[in-house]
This record gives structure tokens, sequence and C-alpha cells, in this order.
């Protein structure tokens, strides 16, 4: 489903991913784990289509497409959502106003008419309750005035009405406390499926206590030093990544 | 005049012939009111020919571009329309400021004075047509004591305008005043001047909504006069390529109890200009006055233009007095957000932009107008 290889890319002049390799299959959980300045934010950065990288070798392929190629709109379109580290508000802009425009984009995209207020309003009350949030919140501005862990349950709620292919979390765990994260792991689970992949980004161990990866990567300094199963993030928790990265 | 054989004037000879001209005019029309020769008296007073130089007035106008100077105008009087018919003789209104510029004395001595009693609850509506020429006029409302009351003004044609209006809101009225402009035509300048006299616990809210291009400078001078008086200010402008809206505004609290609150968004495109001056004055004797003023600039490329100079004037001590102010381009991180969520960079630079003018749009009480300000404003 997503093909990284090779890949190499700068920030202002600076190379921070140095030959990133990674394959993701339908269905499959992926974990990249890494300390900081590894370039776990630059390799999302970059799938989502954020100006500013530049990429200098490798390719990303998504179901054979070149993912470099396609512009942020069309990535979601085709199925990709990046769940962000600092979602961003925008005020004025109410979360169901958000939605329909999004909704109905991805729907004009597939040739499809677009949904009727009783028909999103019926989705999105669906899919708040999933997330525990209170359906007061479709009628706020997007991210405005949310509690960081507030934000991060509206980004999972959005990937839970897109219905995405293949979902990036980038570091979705940082600054929820335990019952947040809980419900956010728990929204993830209820939506993996033999169809669908996820890519979670983190510096922590915690959230994949939660959701139970098929795969872990450790990332430093811009590439994939090490692969493996769940026991290598347990592995990681309790040594830390500096034997890991610098073994004697 | 010599110099009205050329095309194109400098500023300063355009300057000082307007000056003229208004002049004359007013003098020929300084009928016997007290309000007229009052004016007068400050007319004949003042060397008007320093309208452009002297620096206090130049800092006023500092990033107004004043291209209309360099054409040479002709008096044509403004084809009015009004929906009331319950004008007075002129007053001597007590409020009527003292002119602050030449240009505000001047235009006392306008050829039309209309002074209108807002008796009944009908709304006012000042339509006035500008048909290419200089058109002046001099408008006062009388709002009684208690009474609700709506104003709206509409300036339109082309040529340079240049309107006062004064209210007068005795106590415990309320008005309302709309000033939607369509600025469709590039060669219209507008110049208003409106001058609100509120009275105790009397309250005004005011909409200046703004699209398009050409010139216009709205001055406004709120003075809350009694005890718990209040003005609330709002202005909405979406500003096209060449278009110029610059906006004063000065709120003078002289009551104990007062508030304002001045809320203005400006939405600037290539090639516009956006200026707003806002001034809280707060009297000593003005204690537990609450006043706040916002001032947000959004430009949408880097050949758009907005200055924006908040001022606060604060001699009372047990005061509340806070403003924002921000000028800035938009974000690209709003625009990847919604992109990534599958949403077409147009649509998205348009949601974005309405919702920072909807801030004010949608607190317009008027349906008619928020509708209309929605399709002209927010291209909704």
């Amino acid at each position: 489903m997503l093909t990284i290889r090779d890949l190499h890319a700068s920030v202002e002049g600076r190379e921070i991913l140095k030959g990133l390799t990674l394959t993701v299959q339908p269905g499959e959980v992926h974990a990249i784990m890494g300390p900081n300045g590894a370039g776990k934010s630059t390799l999302a950065a970059i799938l989502a289509g954020r100006e500013g990288y530049e990429v200098t070798q490798g390719e990303i392929l998504y179901e054979g497409t070149d993912l470099l190629e396609m512009a942020p709109e069309e990535r979601s379109h085709a199925g990709i959502f990046l769940a962000f580290q600092y979602p961003v508000e925008i005020p004025g802009v109410s979360m169901v106003q958000f939605l329909r425009a999004a909704l109905n984009a991805h729907r004009a995209a597939k040739n499809q008419e677009p949904l009727d207020t009783a028909e999103l309003m019926t989705l999105l009350r669906e899919k708040a309750a999933l997330l525990k949030l209170d359906p007061s919140f479709l009628t706020r501005s997007v991210n405005e005035g949310f509690s960081g862990g507030e934000r991060k349950r509206a980004e999972i709620f959005q990937m839970a009405v897109l219905e995405p292919k293949l979902v990036i979390l980038d570091e979705t765990d940082s600054g929820l406390d335990v019952d947040a994260l809980r419900i956010v792991a728990e929204a993830v689970n209820a939506l993996r499926s033999p169809e669908r992949a996820f890519l979670i980004i983190t510096h922590y161990h915690r959230i994949l206590q939660h959701i139970r990866p098929d795969v872990v990567h450790i990332l430093a300094d811009g590439r994939i030093v090490r692969s493996g199963g769940p026991e290598l993030a347990i592995e990681l928790e309790e040594k830390g990544y500096e034997p890991l990265l610098n073994p004697a | 005049m010599e110099v009205l054989l050329r095309e194109g004037l400098s500023l300063e000879a355009g300057a000082a012939y307007l000056t003229q001209l208004l002049r004359q005019a007013a003098r020929e029309n300084l009928a016997s009111s007290p309000l007229r020769e009052r004016a007068l008296e400050w007319i004949e007073g003042a060397d008007l020919q320093l309208l452009f130089t002297e620096q206090a007035l130049k800092e006023d106008w500092k990033y107004t571009p004043m291209d209309f100077l360099r054409q040479p105008w002709t008096l044509q009087p403004f084809e009015e329309k009004l929906s009331l018919s319950e004008q007075v003789a002129p007053l001597a209104i007590e409020s009527f400021p003292i002119p602050k510029s030449p240009w505000e004395a001047l235009l006392v001595g306008a050829p039309v004075h209309r002074h209108i009693m807002l008796a009944s609850d009908t709304p006012l509506h000042i339509a006035l047509r500008n048909l290419g020429g200089l058109a002046l006029e001099l408008i006062t409302v009388q709002v009684p004591a208690g009474a609700r009351r709506e104003i709206q003004l509409s300036i339109e044609g082309t040529g340079l305008s240049l309107v006062r209006l004064h209210l007068h809101i005795e106590e415990g009225a309320q008005v309302r005043f709309y000033y939607p402009s369509e600025g469709a035509e590039p060669k219209s300048y507008r110049y208003l001047i409106f001058t609100a006299h509120v009275e105790g616990k009397a309250s005004l809210h005011t909409y200046a909504l703004t699209t398009g291009t050409g010139w216009k400078r709205d001055e406004v001078r709120v003075f809350l006069a009694g005890k718990e008086a209040a003005a609330y200010l709002h202005g909405a402008a979406s500003i096209a390529e060449g278009g110029v809206v610059d906006t004063a505004v000065r709120v003078e609290h002289a009551a104990p109890h007062t508030e304002s609150n001045q809320l203005f968004r400006s939405l600037v495109e290539a090639g516009g200009r956006s200026t707003f001056q806002g001034r809280i004055y707060v009297a000593r004797s003005a204690q537990k006055t609450n006043a706040y003023q916002s001032h947000k600039a959004l430009l949408t490329a880097t050949t758009a233009a907005a200055y924006s100079r908040p001022q606060l004037e604060i001699f009372a001590d047990d005061v509340r007095c806070t403003h924002g102010v921000s000028t800035g381009f938009l974000q690209g991180e709003m625009l990847l957000y919604l992109r990534t969520r599958g949403i077409p960079e147009s649509l998205a630079r348009q949601m974005i932009y309405g919702a920072f003018l909807a801030e004010v749009v949608e607190k317009i009480p008027s349906e008619a107008l928020r509708r209309w300000a929605e399709a002209k404003l927010l291209r909704m």
C-alpha cells in the first residue's frame, strides 16, 4: 500500500532523512519510534504534503502512484489521513462546516452527490459518540479553545468520519492523559480492518500498550535502524534508546 | 483658476483648489443658524491652506492615498432619496461638535443641511447618489429619549462624496446605524465624518460593511456623554485591488460606567489597502469605564497593505481598557490542515477568509443586511 524507498529529504538545506525505507501493507499497524531529532516529524510532514521539505533522493509510492506528485487534497481523496501533532485552530469555521466541505470534496472526487444535512448530521453524531465527544463540539469552531486532549480526540473523530485507508498518527499520544489516550486508542482499534493500515509515529511506548502494532521500527538519524515485533517497543521502554542505537 | 486647465494637479494645488471651492460653498450657504454661525467663525479663523501640510493632520492621513486631489472637482449636488419626510428646520444641536479638521468645518457649510427628528419608528434610509462630481451633504439626526431606531446610509455612484452626519441620541434611546458600501466603481471617493453624542443609558451600534474597490474613509467619533452610555462599533471590509478602506475611530468616555467595543476586520487582497486608527479616550471622570478595541487585518497577498494604529488615552484610574491588533498573512498551516482533509485549496482559502470576516458579519442584527454581507463579503 505504501512503499518508501531510500528517501532523502532536507529542510533549509539540512538533510534530515538519509535513506529511509519502509513498506506498509493493508491491514498492518506500524509504529515508528525514535528519539527527538530522528526525523519523525519530517516523515509525517512529507507524507502530508507540507511545503518546505525537499526530497533529494528516493521515492514514495502509494498504491502504485507517486505520492510526491499529489497535492495534499488529492492524497486525502486517495485515502490518506494525517492526525496532526499540533492541530491548528480555524476560528469561525465550525466542525460541521469543515467536515461538510471535506466529506463533499471526497464525494465529488468519487463523482458522488453531496450529502444532505440530515445524512451529514446523523453521520457526525454517530462518530462523535464513538469518541465520547459532546455533540455541542460540532458547532464549535475547529479546534478553537479545545484542550490538548480534545484536539487529539477531534483528529481521531475526523479520521472516523473520513474513513481513510492509510492513517498516519503523528505523536497523537503526546499531551493526552490516561483516559483520553484510552478513548483515542479504542477508536483506532475499532477502525482497524484488513483494508486499513496505520503508521503510528511516537516517541513513547505508552500508546502501543493500547494499540498493538504488527511492526515496530526505530528511526534514528534519518534512517530506520531496527525493525521488529511489538517486543522491540517493550525493550525500548525498558532500556531507552541509547543501548539500541549504540550497542556496545 | 489656472490649475483648472491642467490635467492632473499636484496634491498641494489640488488641496488648495478644493479648499477654496468648499470655502466658497460654505460661505454662500451659511444661512443664519447658530450651528452654521459657529462653523463660520471656525472657517474664518482657521488657516485652511494648512489642510494637508500641518503635521498633526498629516499624521491622521499618513497612510491614506489622496490621489483624488489630483483632479479638479466641480460642485454637483447628490441625487438623494430619504425614506422619511420628517425633516425639520436646521436647529442648533447643542451636541454638534466643534470641528476637529478643516474638512469638517467646511462641511458644516454644505449647501444642504437636513435635520431629522426621528419621531416615528420607521427606519431612516439616507440614499445618496453622486453623479460624478464633488457632492456635499450635512445631516443631523435626533433620536428622542427611549426610542429604538434604525438608520441606514448608502452612498453610490462615482465622484468625491463628502458627507457629514451627526447623531444626537437622547437618554435611554437605542440606535443601530448601518453603512453598507459596495465600491464597484473604482473612481468613487467616499469620505464620511460621523459623530454621535450618546446620552445616559443610551446605546449606539454601528456596522460599516465595505466591499470592492474605490476609496473610502470613515471618521467616526463617538462621545459617551452620560452615565451607562454605550457604543458598539463594527466594521468588516473586503478590499480588492486598488481599494482603500480607511477607518479612524475615536470613542470618548466622558461619564462613569460607560462601555464601548470596537470590532473591525479587514481582508485585504493584492493591491488593496486598509488603514485603521482607533482611539479610546477615557476622561478623568469616566470611572468604571469598560472599553475594548480589536482590529485584525488579513492579507491575501504580499502586495496587500494594512496599517493599524491603536491609541489609548486614559485619565481615570478605575477602568478596564484593552485592545488587540493583528496584521498577518493567511497561515500556511491552516490551509494545509484543510487540504489534508480533502478540501481543495481555493475552497480552503475562501473558508478561512470568510470565517475571518464572519466574526463581524454574524453580529449584524438586520437579517437583510446580514444576507447582503454574507453574499458580498463572505461570498457564500
